[in-house]
């Protein structure tokens, strides 16, 4: 560490870092948090397979709970667990309430080949199609931990990992089994050209 | 199954994560960003839901939207007036919009039933209070353009929870 008084390299630290000045009395502090974690809760929510309308209503009663909670959680750096961790069970609550998946839903992920999904279509790069391809074909909760993680930074990787209720050590600083079984699959394809 | 060679993907595990892989996260999110965006007024509306006003307010209702020629007598420069009707159990409220100069507007409202309240007009960056006079008019002269919310409430204290309303784009 060269200079300590530096921002946080990374979204945990710096999410930690503006929950603090909330605490400490600055309220637009929170409305900072929410720009900045909005991105990485919206897909831990719709992993879970949730529709848009549910999970906002789901991010909504997260960021009412860490508000009306502030106080008991212990440590301010813990913020982006605590919230992912409250998301998630939220996410699962809700969605066992509702009687099914959308057929939609299910097309999407498990039977139309990924390649011609609807998502695939949006894509803008070849690369990105090719990685969509292997990614739908990993196991969900593999699938779940790289989409999430994804939006934070490599050095949050492995608490991350664990706030997904995934082993420690299932991502960072090694690659854990879900990145090694992505890259293997990538390395298998002769489209795949890594940057 | 999906691995064709799972010797191959063991021993990739227990290696340390390299700039490729970083570099596959990188565009992994840049997928996902393409494939399920975050709706574009979601951080806006999850902002608001945590004040503490919303908390416990009463939520009013964007009843209609007209944008009307004025028949002002600017000729050529005729402003283009909008009003908007806000209602909610207890009350309401309406709005019209009118061009004030470059880049700003008036707005001109009014509420009912009268009786005291304050009127708040919030902006992203901004936020102003007027009182309503005692037939409930009020008047915000110089607003900019933007994503705009009212927040009405008694000035006797504790008489009914604020009435908020939605976000429209003056």
């Amino acid at each position: 560490m060269i200079n300590a008084e530096a921002e946080p390299a990374t979204l945990a630290g710096r999410a930690g870092d503006a929950f603090s000045q909330f605490r400490q009395g600055q309220p637009d502090a929170m409305a900072d948090l929410v720009a900045m974690l909005t991105p990485i809760l919206w897909h831990t929510v719709r992993a879970q397979r949730l529709d848009a309308t549910t999970t906002e209503d789901v991010l909504q009663t997260t960021w009412l709970s860490l508000v009306k909670g502030a106080d008991k959680i212990a440590d301010p750096r813990s913020v982006l667990q605590w919230l992912i961790v409250t998301a998630r069970r939220e996410a699962w609550r809700v969605s066992r309430g509702q009687s099914r998946q959308t057929p939609q839903e299910l097309i999407a992920d498990d039977v139309v080949s990924s390649e011609e999904s609807p998502e695939a279509l949006v894509l803008r790069s070849d690369t990105e199609r090719v990685l969509w391809n292997h990614i739908s074909k990993l196991p969900d909760r593999c699938r779940e931990l790289l989409r999430v993680i994804a939006f934070s930074d490599r050095p949050d990787y492995a608490e991350l990992a664990q706030s997904l209720g995934m082993p420690v050590g299932s991502i960072g600083p090694t690659r854990g089994r879900c990145l090694a079984k992505l890259r293997s699959s990538l390395t298998t394809d002769a489209r795949w050209e890594p940057r | 199954m999906t691995t064709p060679n799972p010797a191959g993907w063991e021993a990739l595990a227990a290696e340390p994560m390299d700039d490729q892989d970083e570099a596959t996260m990188k565009l992994l999110a840049a997928l996902y960003e393409q494939i399920d965006p975050v709706p574009a007024d979601l951080v806006e509306r999850l902002q608001f839901a945590i004040t503490l006003d919303a908390l416990n307010a009463e939520l009013a209702q964007l009843q209609q939207l007209d944008a009307l020629a004025s028949s002002g007598a600017r000729g050529v420069d005729a402003d283009e007036a909008k009003t908007l009707t806000f209602t909610s159990e207890s009350l309401t409220t309406m709005v019209t919009v009118t061009a004030a100069g470059p880049d700003r507007v008036r707005i001109d409202g009014w509420c009912a039933p009268v009786g005291g309240v304050t009127v708040e007009l919030r902006q992203v960056n901004a936020s102003v209070e007027v009182q309503a006079d005692e037939d409930g008019r009020f008047v915000f002269d110089d607003v900019s353009h933007g994503l705009t919310r009212f927040v009405v409430r008694s000035a006797k204290p504790s008489s009914r929870p604020p009435v908020i309303t939605p976000a429209v784009e003056i």
